[in-house]
């Protein structure tokens, strides 16, 4: 690698222009959400798209956040209400599966490398008709039970071997202080690891706030759907509303872009440790 | 006697951390996929969707689903659309892991930026390229014609041989931040010296890209690219949103045909018939999978 580090100026130069660029392109998409969004809709009709708003106009928004209220409310319920299931539940066991040794832990592991990777599809069937049964559909508590088990099982992928890399003399130390195991894990554990729990927090939050296959089916009615289910409802119903869909799209996608720009970091770590290491 | 006690309680503690999660995945994911095999031998209909006497029909919603031309054609059209976008992800995941592993000022803060397409709800990004690829004024329309590529507006997902392009376009650009990433783990995981050995010896760029690169990076490449099938091939927002299957049933992969058989047509055992085939593929990459990691002893 050494001959191609970049010594000279020009070749950094060149570099840098080189993925800007790509950066530009690759985050077109992004750009025409926001813009369109401020976009009346004569403009985004005109024959020859424009770049940017040449007039810029907020009423999408105005339109959009009027009638807000109810979906809104609904994506948060479901989001942090499975975040808070998911966290209770995948913390302490990607802590237990770093720190004890159990009979069956391959197993276990190999329990959440498994689910990871079936889809929501696969599952929708049998779900809608437990669901039914259980009196559960058009409730926040069938996505948020359903949402939940994308992120649990990511979520103890991804913190293990944090916690396996975590000094051992730590909780030692603790437990000679008279700590038991579980006061150990609140009071050691978890600060330690503070960056890796908010990130998979955020994670668990996002995946349920993205979610659209399980809310849309089990929640058919109208007051129980989250945004994502709304906004595809919205177009196909005003189809051609372009600018209101890209403002709706821009709220929805605030809360995945807040976090991600701030936490950016951590995010991207977590993304390759939950997804591939066990 | 007293360490036996102790490896005892260690292991019960263990228990007590780890088994609430087990039994939650177990409940929601692999009882569902049990009672799934038992909806698919049924009739279900929208009829009988209450009561818990249902008659066992065998295989008759596999023979229905195998003989329906739909269902065959949403069979091949996954695979064409898993296919394609594995190719273009990994590939162009592939360049842009290279491009960004060279040092220059903004390689880092880009290579980290780019990735937030993979955290954005995919219904919105499937509406945007959806809005990109309108036939009248869609931007994607404009800018081809104004390079002159195209004469005429094209319904890029309006028309049946161009709307499954549309998909894989959308999906790579998920994709490719992600395929880059892993790859890019792999690439730094490669240890300097072994390319200083090798310069030195005199190896030129390619010589050492096919010699060193590759080989070493083989266990990620394998990892990324059944990860990826396995991502890909359970797609649902996305065609659902972008196409809904159409024009027709063009772009009808097996996931959305499984919803539209249970939640449209109200054929449930029929929906969770396709929805196995599903799960006997992906089961089977997965399988391959937990192979080729238990081999590099990641666990």
């Amino acid at each position: 690698m050494k001959k191609i580090h970049l010594r000279d100026k020009q070749k950094n130069i060149l570099f840098c222009v080189l993925g800007i660029l790509i950066a530009c392109i690759f985050l077109f998409p992004l750009y025409w959400i926001i813009v369109n969004s401020f976009k009346l809709d004569s403009e985004i009709f005109a024959s020859v798209p424009t770049l940017w708003p040449h007039e810029l106009t907020f009423t999408a928004y105005k339109d959009q956040l009027a009638n807000l209220g109810t979906t809104m409310k609904n994506s948060i319920i479901i989001a942090v209400g499975s975040m808070i299931i998911s966290l209770c539940l995948s913390v302490p066991a990607a802590y237990g599966l770093a720190r004890y040794k159990v009979k069956g832990m391959k197993v276990f592991i190999m329990v959440f490398l498994v689910t990871q990777m079936l889809p929501a599809s696969l599952v929708l069937t049998p779900l809608f008709l437990i669901f039914s049964k259980a009196h559960l559909l058009n409730s926040y508590l069938a996505p948020i039970l359903s949402t939940a088990t994308i992120s649990i099982p990511f979520i103890v992928l991804m913190l293990r071997p944090s916690f396996l890399n975590m000094p051992r003399e730590l909780e030692d130390a603790a437990k000679i202080d008279g700590c038991n195991a579980v006061s150990a894990f609140f009071r050691v554990a978890i600060p330690i690891s503070k960056p890796t729990v908010i990130t998979a927090a955020c994670f668990s939050f996002v995946y349920a706030w993205n979610d659209l296959a399980y809310s849309m089916t089990f929640n058919t009615k109208d007051a129980m759907r989250p945004m994502t289910a709304a906004i595809y409802t919205f177009m196909n119903q005003y189809g051609t509303k372009w600018n209101s869909i890209m403002a709706y799209g821009v709220l929805l996608i605030l809360p995945s872009c807040i976090i991600f720009v701030t936490m950016q970091k951590h995010i991207v770590e977590g993304m390759t440790s939950g997804s591939v290491k066990g | 006697m007293k360490t036996k006690s102790r490896e005892q309680r260690e292991r019960m503690l263990g228990y007590f951390f780890i088994l609430p999660a087990v039994i939650y995945m177990l409940v929601f994911i692999g009882y569902p996929i049990v009672y799934n095999w038992i909806i698919s031998f049924q009739d279900v209909t929208a009829t009988t969707l209450a009561s818990s006497a249902r008659d066992f029909v065998g295989f008759d919603n596999y023979k229905a689903v195998f003989a329906d031309s739909t269902f065959q054609k949403a069979l091949l059209h996954t695979f064409i659309y898993t296919v394609g976008c594995l190719v273009i992800q990994f590939s162009l995941g592939f360049l842009f892991a290279m491009f960004f592993a060279k040092k220059f000022t903004v390689s880092k803060p880009i290579r980290g930026f780019i990735v937030i397409s993979w955290m954005l709800p995919v219904t919105v990004t499937a509406l945007v390229f959806k809005f990109m690829f309108a036939e009248g004024n869609g931007i994607i329309n404009t800018i081809l014609m104004n390079l002159h590529i195209i004469k005429e507006p094209i319904g890029w997902l309006l028309n049946g041989s161009t709307a499954m392009w549309g998909l894989i376009i959308a999906n790579s650009w998920v994709g490719i931040p992600f395929n880059m990433l892993l790859l890019t783990t792999g690439l730094n995981n490669i240890p300097a010296d072994v390319y200083e050995a090798a310069s030195i010896d005199g190896a030129s760029g390619l010589q050492k890209f096919r010699k060193i690169t590759l080989p070493l990076l083989k266990p990620t490449i394998m990892s990324v690219l059944i990860l990826g099938f396995v991502l890909t091939f359970k797609v649902f927002d996305l065609v659902y949103v972008m196409t809904g299957g159409g024009p027709v049933d063009a772009t009808e992969v097996l996931s959305t045909y499984s919803y539209k058989l249970s939640f449209q047509l109200f054929h449930f055992g029929e929906g969770s018939a396709v929805a196995n085939v599903l799960f006997v593929c992906l089961f089977i990459v997965a399988l391959i999978y937990l192979k080729t990691i238990s081999k590099d002893e990641v666990i």
